[in-house]
């Protein structure tokens, strides 16, 4: 090939197939070397541009104004063909190497006396020992003291706690350090799990682990601070938009803020997914006895992390997916994780079940208050029984399903207008079982059900019964 | 040939992600004929060729017309929802601090739904290299009316060109320059060769500025959009020479990366068992156990105390010591608090239980003990004390008794005078746990009073007079009617 006389500067060339023909390279020419086209390329429908190249010095500005990063190019050299752009074109020696996952390590701990720590400190305690070093987050009552406390003991660890500017960002945030393959976590309350929520669907459609403790204050809108548990249609049904879950843990004491926290962490990675915990304000507030595990973990990395290093250059983090049958099969592929969840994560606590007659179904705080009704019941010698769900997505139906030959009736006892009933009725609904009565002891605005009130509920003969 | 140059390596070879690399689309972007987007990706790719730093970048791609630069830039990517690149840049940033970051984004994205994360990230300082890409339009949604539009700028969403009900155009650069946090904003654009030299010196020096670690920089761009501002190429070059650098003046906004100053450096976690365990207070030693048994006097198994007053009177502190002490000896105990809306001064209560197995409702609305520190509490929660408990009030401040159920014995102890004459008005709580220790027994004196050293351990030189405030308060209780 000819190149410039009195230079060694290599010449314009493009294949005409990759010129747009925008012709920012023509103004760019000092030389006049570049003028627009005037055929249509058959390939492209547009129009390139047409080189003549007899004053060129090679100065390279056209180059350096082409927008196409396989525009105009300098002259590869005298080897090539230009009829065989595929061969120009052909894949590069890669130099990223593939990613091999690291795997998590579990570090036994020594025996320890148990700590008397409040449910938000307990769940912080349980990131902690979890492996979780990034806390990103937005102050809002009743979740704040697990912020609080996290700025307090992060830095100690060289881990992060960063204040974003709203939970909108909190999230987005938590999109790139979970992005990056690290374990990373937020506190927050009802209004601001809402915020959260464009950005949890986000995580889903990417498949980013996460885990997003939600203390239930009062609603709607501003509501109140005292405890709720009206964010669990949102939980199991209303991640944001598209076809999204994730799982939705329930703790009922400090001692399994902790645990269910770091169970959240390892479910959120095995199924690359948001996990939610729920809480109630009374349960982040709550100070209690809170044993410490026999193990804390070492996170690893997973091989899919955009960890920003050679081996894991090729990952991309995304929910883009442009192309209709490409979205349907990424859908069918969430839907599967769902399946496999919905088959493998049910989990439940049975407390005096086994003969019992009446199933009280409750959770968080309530589920606390129900077991002593349950214990009054029993002394009264009622057949009373407490179905908890630990997970209220998916709801614990094969648990529920063995009890339900001696149940007679099922009271659902909830600080909301009744939420965790629809959970339950959906849960029957598709597993086809007739349930059955069903009735219930409802409060909301931040009143939780008292006591008294589910074992009179429990005694009332049915109005069906009295008829 | 095969492994050829052609372009900068950090191009793919073959545009996989862009429609499976079929056809053309394997090496052609989706972008429009003379959009800017494709000279900045340009520019982009050859700093990074030129630092060296294609394995340690991640490209925060945007939502917009950049919304797909993962399909061409061959280093880690992810992709924002709109307006969130940064917090996504913040996320990759702190958790590998080595990495380098490259928020990109439009004006819509940037400029208008991002505006809080933007302004708040470059505020922060955090080391990440900023690419805005200002076309003054919204391209990927067709032809709206960005916070960059032109005054009299026509839009699909100003038919009649931009008017003053529409807001004047943002100058972001000016703007993020008027902060702290960034250490170099300059603002570039691409409608000549001069200007093309510019924005690639400038796109190249604000990551070099995170390579080295100094901090933030922000880049803007002036782009030509031909498709939506109905032009040629060449017209939208000249359009934004004549017309929009009037209204977005090119030229270094700031530039601090002189004083030598560097961000400074990102922790990196550790993970040693010992050192998390001393973090979270853990303890292998059992505390000490006073007491000879459950408190069965007060309840056979559930014992629920209420202590109320005002913010400030010290509730919460002595109803979390009541909760350390019952769980020292041996018992499950938990405390909860209620607080008003105000920081300080309002209502201010409690509800412990302590309960020989297991607790169950962490309510007291029928406490066994009410401490009461004022009057609006007394008079709230005496008459639901339950038949055979205790109330406990601060005579010094409270003066009318209200009626109580049968059997419910009412202690009357002046916290606020004796702690007022030991010259601590604070350890009137204190004052008073003593009083519910004596009036109560719940649990042996020392049962407390160690879990009041130990949460003074810190605070050594206060435990005199805290135990001093202890033995006034049980003393006064005992002896009272």
């Amino acid at each position: 090939m000819p190149t410039s006389a009195g230079t060694s500067r290599p010449r314009p060339f493009v294949f005409p197939e990759y010129c747009k023909g925008c012709g920012r390279c023509i103004d760019a020419c000092n030389k006049d070397c570049l003028t627009e086209g005037t055929e249509i390329n058959p390939l492209t429908g547009l129009v390139p541009i047409q080189l003549h190249l007899e004053n060129c010095n090679g100065c390279g500005l056209c180059i350096a104004a082409c927008p196409e990063p396989f525009g105009l190019q300098p002259e590869p050299g005298d080897d090539f063909e230009l009829t065989d752009p595929e061969k120009l074109f052909g894949a590069r020696a890669h130099t990223a190497h593939v990613p091999v996952a690291i795997a998590d390590r579990k570090v036994t701990l020594p025996k320890m006396e148990p700590l008397v720590v409040k449910g938000t400190y307990a769940s912080a305690i349980g990131a902690l020992l979890a492996g979780c070093r990034h806390v990103y987050g937005y102050p809002i009552t009743p979740s704040t003291e697990g912020a609080e406390l996290m700025a307090k003991l992060l830095p100690k660890l060289d881990g992060v706690f960063l204040q974003a500017v709203s939970e909108v960002a909190t999230v987005n945030i938590m999109y790139g350090a979970s992005g990056a393959g690290l374990p990373c976590m937020t506190f927050t309350s009802s209004p601001g799990f809402s915020l959260m929520l464009e950005g949890v669907s986000y995580m889903i459609g990417a498949e980013l682990p996460g885990v997003f403790v939600n203390i239930m204050r009062g609603g709607p809108g501003l509501g109140n601070i005292a405890p709720e548990q009206a964010d669990i249609k949102l939980a199991c049904r209303g991640l944001g938009h598209g076809n999204t879950q994730a799982l939705v843990l329930a703790p009922a004491t400090p001692q399994e803020m902790l645990d269910l926290t770091m169970l959240s962490f390892e479910l959120s990675f095995k199924y690359r997914n948001p996990v939610v915990i729920l809480g109630d304000g009374y349960l982040g507030q709550c100070t209690g006895k809170v044993a410490l595990p026999e193990h804390m973990v070492v996170p690893g990395l997973p091989e899919w992390a955009v960890w920003g290093d050679a081996a894991h250059r090729a990952n991309v983090v995304c929910s883009i997916v442009l192309q209709e049958t490409d979205l349907e099969a990424h859908n069918e592929h969430l839907n599967r994780k769902y399946a496999a969840m919905t088959a493998n994560e049910q989990r439940s606590v049975q407390f005096e079940c086994e003969d019992a007659d009446t199933l009280i179904i409750a959770c968080n705080t309530p589920a606390q208050i129900a077991k002593g009704a349950v214990r009054a019941l029993r002394q009264q010698g009622v057949k009373a029984g407490l179905f908890r769900p630990v997970t209220l997505w998916p709801f614990p139906i094969d648990a529920l399903r063995t009890l339900l030959p001696h149940t007679r009736r099922i009271v659902v006892v909830e600080g909301s207008p009744g939420q965790l009933e629809d959970e339950l009725r959906l849960a029957l609904s598709h597993a086809n079982i007739t349930p059955p009565t069903i009735d219930h002891v409802r409060h909301m605005g931040g009143v939780l059900p008292q006591l008294g009130e589910i074992v009179s509920r429990v005694l009332e003969p049915r109005a069906q019964e009295v008829r | 040939m095969s492994g050829s140059t052609f372009g900068s390596p950090t191009f793919y070879s073959r545009f996989e992600r862009h429609a499976h690399g079929e056809g053309l689309k394997g090496h052609a972007t989706h972008y429009c004929a003379g959009c800017g987007h494709g000279l900045v990706h340009k520019y982009l790719a050859e700093a990074i060729d030129e630092l060296g730093i294609q394995d340690r970048t991640v490209a925060v791609s945007p939502v917009g017309c950049s919304v797909f630069m993962y399909y061409y830039l061959d280093v880690g990517n992810t992709q924002a929802a709109h307006g969130r690149a940064p917090a996504v840049a913040i996320g990759h940033k702190t958790a590998n601090p080595d990495s380098i970051v490259i928020s990109y984004q439009g004006d819509g994205d940037l400029a208008s739904i991002g505006l809080a994360e933007v302004v708040s990230t470059a505020q922060l300082g955090i080391p990440i290299s900023f690419i805005f890409v200002n076309n003054a339009i919204y391209g990927m949604t067709g032809g709206q009316l960005a916070p960059t539009t032109l005054m009299g700028q026509k839009s699909s969403t100003s038919p009649t060109g931009r008017n003053t009900f529409m807001g004047q155009p943002l100058k972001m650069a000016e703007l993020i320059a008027g902060l702290d946090g960034p250490v170099y904003v300059e603002r570039v654009a691409l409608y000549d060769s001069k200007q093309r030299v510019k924005a690639k010196k400038a796109i190249k020096k604000a990551l070099e500025l995170q390579v080295k670690g100094i901090g933030l920089s922000f880049v803007e761009v002036l782009s030509e959009c031909p498709t939506h501002l109905g032009m040629t190429p060449e017209e939208a070059e000249k359009w934004v020479d004549s017309s929009m650098t009037k209204v977005f003046p090119l030229g270094l906004k700031k530039d601090v990366t002189a004083d030598g100053a560097h961000f400074p450096t990102l922790p990196k976690p550790t993970f040693d068992t010992g050192h998390l365990l001393s973090v979270i207070d853990a303890k292998a030693e059992p505390p000490h156990r006073f007491a000879e048994g459950f408190p069965t006097h007060l309840d056979p198994a559930d014992v629920s105390l209420k202590l109320a007053g005002a913010g400030g009177d010290g509730a919460q502190t002595i109803a979390l010591m009541l909760t350390k002490a019952a769980i020292a000896e041996g018992f499950d105990s938990t405390y909860i608090p209620s607080y008003g809306p105000e920081s300080r001064g309002g209502t201010s209560y409690a509800d412990v239980h302590i309960a020989s197995d297991e607790v169950l409702s962490p309510a007291a609305p029928d406490p066994h003990v009410l401490l009461a520190f004022n009057q609006p509490s007394l008079t709230k929660f005496a008459p639901h004390v339950r038949p055979g408990g205790v109330v406990l009030y601060d005579t010094t401040i409270v003066h009318d008794v209200p009626a109580v159920a049968a059997g419910v014995r009412v202690v009357g102890v002046p916290f606020t005078a004796i702690a007022r004459d030991l010259g601590k008005p604070m350890v009137k709580n204190v004052v008073a746990l003593g009083a519910l220790q004596a009036a109560t027994g719940l649990f042996p004196a020392e049962t407390l009073l160690e879990t009041l050293r130990t949460a003074l351990a810190t605070r050594a030189a206060l435990i005199p007079l805290n135990e001093e405030a202890f033995r006034w308060g049980a003393k006064a209780a005992a002896e009272a009617p």
